[in-house]
């Protein structure tokens, strides 16, 4: 136990106090992939719905997460499936949110590995589909700002 | 003693129970093209998204008076936030949205304060409280 409460200290003295969750999208121009933007797009398009994906699971041990409950599976395995499903072309205005815990918090998490820690992932959007999309369409790029617009 | 309480008492009686967290200014409109750009707001040119990120800084505040660690909005997203988007190869974060998800009232920080002394007096340690910031961002590569 005294090992374990020594490495645990030595696990929270040498990370670091932010936690970083990321995940990329290759929605690339020329491409027939699914967008997903924060703001809004230029582009005409019709608006198909509203969307929130969610998924929750528990960390087992603090850190496995078998049953993805972050952002790259919310993103990939929840929202874009369904987009598709609803035959969308993207989806614009997304907020998301996933449940991270401190280096510490997991630490606890692994010694008290009986109550594993809950964990969520949340994605809301607007499914849209674009009207006049040519063939291997380019994914739409966002609005730039109206001033920065009409400065050029 | 009394003096303290008497100090602290009046400096609770003065301050409010609004807790502002503040944070300097993000980019310029329109930007360099070696300048990394971040905004709350969208694009000021053609870009594509590449991706999104969540980072959460935590820290703590000590006595009520100050704080250690990465609870800054500032650190969070002009440090955290441009390194891990350069690392995905992204010169901008827009549509950025960020929450001090516990900030301290003046009247909380006063009574951490005034808990702290009390402690020491007593020969015990200063309060201390978790904090935690959460921001999140759409990374963005310019197109021009």
């Amino acid at each position: 136990m005294r090992n374990l409460l020594i490495l645990a200290a030595a696990v929270v003295a040498t990370s670091g106090c932010t936690v970083v969750n990321r995940v990329t999208l290759n929605a690339t121009p020329g491409t027939s992939e699914i967008f997903v933007t924060a703001g809004d797009i230029k582009e005409d398009h019709d608006v198909l719905g509203v969307v929130q994906a969610y998924k929750s699971g528990v960390l087992l041990f603090g850190n496995i997460d078998i049953l993805g409950t972050d952002l790259e599976a919310g993103f990939k395995d929840l929202l874009i499936p369904y987009v598709k499903e609803m035959g969308g072309d993207g989806v614009t205005r997304v907020r998301f949110h996933m449940t991270q815990y401190t280096p510490w918090s997991r630490v606890l998490g692994a010694i008290f590995f009986i109550a594993p820690l809950p964990s969520s992932v949340t994605i809301t959007g607007q499914v849209v589909k674009l009207k006049n999309r040519p063939a291997a369409a380019a994914a739409p790029v966002m609005a730039p700002v109206a001033a920065a617009a009409a400065a050029k | 003693m009394k003096k303290v309480a008497l100090l602290l008492g009046a400096w609770v009686a003065l301050s409010n129970c609004n807790a502002v967290t503040r944070g300097s200014r993000l980019s310029d409109v329109p930007v360099s093209g070696r300048q990394f750009f971040l905004s709350t707001g969208p694009a000021p040119q053609k870009a594509k998204t590449i991706g999104f990120l969540q980072i959460r800084g935590y820290g703590v505040e000590l006595a009520g008076v100050t704080d250690l660690g990465d609870a800054q909005l500032d650190g969070t997203i002009k440090k955290t936030m441009v390194s891990e988007a350069s690392k995905m190869g992204g010169n901008g974060v827009v549509n950025i949205e960020f929450l001090d998800e516990n900030p301290s009232t003046d009247y909380e920080k006063a009574q951490n304060a005034a808990q702290s002394i009390n402690n020491v007096l007593s020969g015990g340690g200063v309060t201390q409280k978790d904090r935690y910031v959460t921001v999140t961002g759409e990374v963005i590569q310019f197109l021009e």
